[in-house]
């Protein structure tokens, strides 16, 4: 089925890609000059259109369930580049299990406001959000394996969701000092994850219990 | 502020809190990174043989399937700490609801404020994500036995549902091993699992296989249980051996054993 699919959707392509070359292919024998601006026009379209795809910074974070070190790279939008998205990868070392193991996190930040602290410090009194993560493992799975009676466990090993709040200060980079980054920003978080939360709105937890710490740095490109 | 001072109110007791709060430094929460006693099943195993050596009669309270409910594993750990006639205590397994490494080390931790040694077997929640690795290092192999005066108790891994064939469970290897080199001197046997024989979870196809095993043990007196969460004592094959299932401790009961020369007596005590 699936390959049916593929073969016939790659059929589809190819002949939107021919309908599309048809007329310059046709107009290419007579003026040059605009099919070269026509496509030049296209190129630069389409490079604007991969270029919004350039991630705006990297970020490096220690713990915080997504790995003992992540690396992501990441893109911030919103009036005041107050929204970020991130993609983590973090290695999670072996311990007392059979393997290390690689981790993948989509990471949603919301940092609302910020204070000036002189003028190449700024202040970011609260930021929080949210993170979806997933081990590349087979000891874990998303859905119950078929040996199981459906709603078995009813839940996912390998699927997490955890909500985080924190502070950032950010560090401006003298135009003069500045190699790749424009500015450093340390933050640290405080987050807790499905399990967790639901552990303790059962129990009486100490906080310690069910709250994770973490930190990192984000490195802004531009 | 001189610098001295700025260190000494803000930094010294940041240090200290980033040390004290290390363990909330996590990798995953299922990273199988644990800090703190190991190897539990194997003391408390000595310890036990040694406070009972010359006892007849021997009292053990039988808990399971405590996972997520840490406020009731709490005050079972508390109603039997205040019991002067409990020689250790048996957990049927299921310490975390997720198998998440945490779970295990806060249920570790509440029951080692029992004053009794105590062991703890493998439940089927304990098997998932990298549980039943952490289950291994905390509490030690997944199949083991021990002796209490001349009683043999025979832990056993039943969670066939959770291995899918990939490795012997029940592992009729162990019991080949226990029931070849019973200790001199036993006269009964206890059998404790965490799922019983005809459950989903069990191997049905070895089910007789595995009782007829268990009659090779010497003076087998019953086979203790979790995993149902409720009360329960069945003949589960005809043979007169009791199949006694403990409840889930959110139940606020465990099971107390009284084993005599004789025999045996057991009693719902609640909480």
């Amino acid at each position: 089925m699936s390959t049916n699919w593929s073969v016939s959707s790659l059929w589809t392509c190819l002949c939107v890609l021919c309908f599309l070359a048809a007329p310059s292919a046709v107009r290419a024998s007579g003026d040059t000059l605009s099919i070269r601006s026509r496509h030049e026009l296209r190129v630069e379209r389409y490079r604007y259109a991969w270029s919004r795809l350039i991630p705006h910074y990297s970020k490096v974070q220690y713990a915080g369930g997504m790995g003992l070190v992540s690396l992501g790279i990441g893109w911030d939008y919103g009036r005041n580049q107050q929204w970020e998205t991130d993609m983590m990868l973090g290695i999670i070392p072996r311990y007392s299990s059979d393997e290390a193991k690689l981790a993948f996190t989509i990471k949603e930040n919301f940092t609302p406001w910020s204070l000036p602290l002189g003028s190449s410090v700024r202040v970011y009194p609260f930021s929080g959000g949210i993170y979806f993560n997933t081990v590349f493992n087979n000891e874990f799975w998303t859905t119950e394996p078929d040996r199981y009676p459906s709603g078995y466990y009813g839940f996912s090993t390998r699927l997490r969701t955890h909500l985080f709040v924190g502070q950032r200060v950010r560090f401006m980079i003298p135009d003069r000092k500045r190699v790749f980054s424009n500015s450093i920003t340390f933050y640290y978080e405080l987050s807790t994850c499905d399990l967790y939360l639901i552990s303790a709105v059962t129990n009486h937890l100490r906080p310690r219990d069910y709250l994770r710490l973490s930190f990192g740095l984000k490195l802004a490109v531009f | 502020m001189t610098l001295r001072q700025l260190l000494n109110s803000v930094c010294v007791p940041l240090m200290c809190w980033l040390l004290l709060g290390c363990d909330m430094f996590e990798a995953h929460p299922y990273d199988a990174l644990v800090r703190g006693e190991t190897d539990i099943n194997a003391r408390s195993a000595s310890r036990i043989a040694l406070q009972t050596e010359d006892k007849d009669t021997i009292r053990f309270a039988f808990i399971s399937d405590t996972q997520r409910w840490y406020d009731e594993t709490k005050k079972a750990v508390a109603d039997i700490n205040q019991r002067q006639d409990i020689d250790f205590v048996i957990h049927g397994g299921d310490l975390s609801d997720f198998g998440a490494t945490h779970e295990f080390v806060m249920q570790r931790d509440i029951l080692l404020r029992l004053r009794q040694p105590w062991v703890a077997l493998l439940g089927n929640h304990d098997c998932l994500g990298t549980g039943e690795s952490v289950h291994q290092r905390i509490f030690g192999p997944l199949n083991f036995y021990f002796t209490a005066g001349q009683v043999l108790f025979v832990c056993l891994n039943t969670n066939c549902m959770e291995y899918d064939y990939s490795e012997p469970v029940p592992d009729f290897g162990f019991l080949d091993s226990v029931i070849a080199n019973v200790p001199a001197g036993i006269r009964h046997t206890v059998v404790a699992m965490h799922v019983p024989p005809f459950d989903l979870e069990f191997n049905n196809n070895v089910a007789r296989v595995f009782q007829a095993y268990l009659h090779q043990l010497p003076g087998l007196l019953c086979c203790i249980y979790g995993h149902g969460h409720r009360y329960a004592v069945d003949d589960l094959f005809g043979d007169g051996i009791q199949y006694l299932q403990t409840p889930c401790i959110e139940k606020r009961a465990y099971l107390l054993f009284t084993l005599t020369p004789d025999g045996y007596e057991h009693q719902l005590v609640s909480f």
